[in-house]
């Protein structure tokens, strides 16, 4: 099967509220496919409802071949899910809680080889409520693992995270996709999207509103690089054209992002401008654009804060 | 099947590993019955035992009363039958022995005398020292009138009495209440799991319901019986409460009653968001139970406007039920009443509480 996940016109109110508003897409076989958006943009709700945990008001969702609101025990026994909050039997061993999870399936993976994959060999015999937030989230993604699923939803895995322990989960999530299984997973964040997802759904307000790849993506809305800086009085009198190569502005807080074509004359301009190099031009950086710059230009938000 | 004991090892681990929990499991059973033992139980050794002797007042009846004073253990009274055995039913004897009539001219034409011996039945213990005491007196006078061995058959029958001590009447009240505590609030721990979310993950696999709520049925039961059988051993350690029945149908109560209120419990926090809001919905199903049951008062106690409540309450037809057995006192309600109460219970709070069962 090439298409492990197939979505089209997906709906979900709660009292009035719509949480999902007509969402459309496909999910390849193989492929790791990353919602990303906002807190409430309706990622969790559009996750839980391909796994089986939540009916759908409208729409047509078809996973690994089967309507997960008519077949969701069939579904269930060849997915894994990791859910947004980590849930454990607090009085349980780290352990028994993966055999535990182990039964439910027919063809488990080891309890063992499992822990050593999300690197929580050495924790196996502690209790979970003595687990830090890092290593709770690694046992959900290994209870995820232990079913041996086809494909795994993982819904804001790294969320909470310290930059170490989500590089480590990173790695998890690579080799899953080397080990041939689709990965689908909802983010917050654009570096994750970008360095983990074949395809990305940039999801607001419960509608995709952009999808591809992360290259394609930031190639489609962007030929320009950005210039980030923190803005001291400057920015009120900066627009485009005034400054050579600029094609957009936005402000965000106390950020300014500039998107120019030309990066090294933007800078010259900025440097010597009024003022400019008095204040000094704090927390400059120039890059790429990335996913939350397409995001910025899409929503005129950003994804967080 | 291996789901299923996979199931029932969580769970079990996560009960016992509750030490305030485990510890409540433990000292309830034995807090309960230590206080109500000791303010109910009447301290009652008497240092002569009542005996009451039917006879027909000839030469056996007249040696026999005199033997029995020798001893010092006894203090005869004479009387009919009928008037002796309403005193033992009483409690004012601790066995009465009837002669036959004409035990004189049946020992004179050497014919053997049945002698029949009607005690407590509650009192095993008393009793067979009682009964083999009996038996030595009436051998005595055997060798001594007749120098002929075995001239008296003794046939010891067990009356049911009416004279239960507290203790006694309080013990199976006890169980039953344990148990309804039991199912009712051990079904707080779904709720805990269901507030933590831990049952939305096992709801994102193929676990099914019906193994999840076996599973946790099963665990309750094993506590249900585990406390019950603590129940029995500190009542009869303690108090000298024995089962006068058989503990083959004790046991089969204990699991009847622990499946009703188990189910119950499920049923009352099917609707509960949280551990406390269900802890509230509990605590006001319980408490009136347990006063309005008769487990704790004689239900003739109560007054006539809540007898209806009181026909309706399923713990008052367990507490009957174990008590019954296990006391040999005389039931309010014939065993099939007690059973298709405790049944129709059983069956519509299970019914209800598997329908009403979420994950989320």
């Amino acid at each position: 099967m090439s298409e492990a996940v197939v979505v089209a016109g997906l709906k979900k109110n709660y009292g009035g509220v719509e949480a999902v508003a007509g969402v459309d897409f496909t999910v390849r076989a193989g492929e790791v496919f990353g919602m990303l958006g906002p807190n409430g943009a309706g990622k969790s709700t559009t996750v839980e409802i391909l796994a089986g945990l939540r009916r759908r008001d409208a729409g047509d969702v078809s996973v690994l071949g089967l309507d997960p609101a008519t077949a969701a025990k069939e579904l269930k026994a060849r997915i894994g899910m990791q859910l947004q909050s980590v849930a454990l039997y607090p009085r349980l061993r780290v352990w028994e809680v993966l055999c535990l999870f182990a039964s439910f399936y027919r063809r488990p993976l080891k309890p063992a080889e499992v822990l050593s994959r999300v690197g929580l060999a050495d924790k196996a015999h502690s209790l979970t409520n003595q687990l830090s937030g890092g290593q709770a989230q690694r046992l959900a993604i290994a209870m995820a693992m232990i079913g041996d699923g086809e494909l795994l939803f993982l819904d804001e895995p790294t969320t909470g995270l310290d930059p170490q322990a989500r590089r480590m989960l990173w790695q998890v999530i690579l080799d899953l996709k080397q080990g041939d299984k689709t990965v689908v997973l909802t983010t917050h964040y654009m570096d994750e999207a970008e360095r983990l997802c074949d395809r990305v759904a940039i999801i607001d307000h419960g509608r995709i509103i952009a999808l591809g790849s992360p290259r394609d993506l930031v190639a489609e809305h962007f030929r320009e690089q950005a210039v980030e800086f923190e803005a001291h009085g400057l920015s009120a009198e900066l627009a485009p054209g005034q400054i050579p190569g600029v094609t957009r502005i936005e402000r965000n807080g106390g950020m300014v992002t500039l998107y120019t074509t030309q990066v090294s004359r933007t800078v010259e301009a900025l440097l010597t401008c009024r003022g400019g190099e008095e204040t000094g031009l704090r927390d400059f950086t120039a890059r790429r654009a990335t996913l939350e710059d397409v995001f910025l230009k899409l929503t005129g938000r950003r994804i967080r804060g | 099947m291996r789901t299923y004991l996979e199931l029932v090892k969580a769970n079990a681990r996560n009960v016992f590993r509750d030490r305030m929990a485990l510890f409540w499991f433990l000292a309830f059973p034995i807090v309960f019955v230590l206080l109500f033992g000791t303010i109910f139980s009447d301290d009652w050794t008497p240092s002569e035992f009542p005996v009451g002797l039917v006879a027909d007042g000839g030469e056996v009846a007249q040696g026999l009363a005199s033997a029995l004073g020798h001893t010092g253990a006894f203090s005869t009274h004479t009387g009919t039958e009928e008037d002796e055995l309403e005193a033992l039913r009483r409690g004012d004897r601790r066995l009465v022995i009837v002669l036959p009539p004409g035990a004189d001219s049946l020992l004179a034409q050497g014919e053997k005398v049945q002698v029949v011996l009607h005690y407590d039945q509650r009192q095993q213990a008393v009793n067979q020292v009682l009964i083999s005491s009996v038996g030595e007196i009436l051998q005595e006078m055997e060798r001594a009138m007749t120098g002929r061995p075995r001239v008296f058959a003794v046939r010891p029958e067990a009356v049911q009495t009416t004279d239960l001590r507290g203790i006694d009447f309080l013990l199976p009240g006890v169980m039953a209440m344990a148990l309804m505590q039991l199912g009712l609030f051990g079904s707080l721990q779904v709720v805990g799991l269901r507030e933590r979310k831990v049952l939305r993950q096992l709801h994102a696999t193929p676990l099914s319901r019906p193994l999840l709520i076996a599973s946790e049925v099963t665990v309750r039961l094993s506590m249900a019986l585990i406390q019950a059988m603590l129940i029995l051993t500190i009542g009869h350690l303690v108090f000298g409460v024995t089962v006068v029945g058989s503990w083959l149908v004790v046991i089969g109560l204990v699991v009847l009653g622990a499946g009703m209120f188990v189910s119950l419990g499920y049923l009352l926090v099917s609707f509960a968001k949280s551990e406390e809001a269900g802890q509230g919905i509990v605590q006001l199903v319980q408490f009136p139970m347990m006063f309005l049951s008769g487990i704790f008062f004689p239900v003739d106690v109560m007054p006539d406007f809540l007898r209806p409540v009181m026909k309706a309450i399923p713990l008052t037809y367990l507490a009957d039920l174990l008590r019954q057995e296990i006391t040999g006192w005389a039931a309010l309600h014939a065993p099939a009443t007690n059973f298709t109460v405790l049944g129709a219970w059983l069956a519509v709070s299970l019914v209800l509480a598997m329908r009403l069962f979420r994950w989320e």
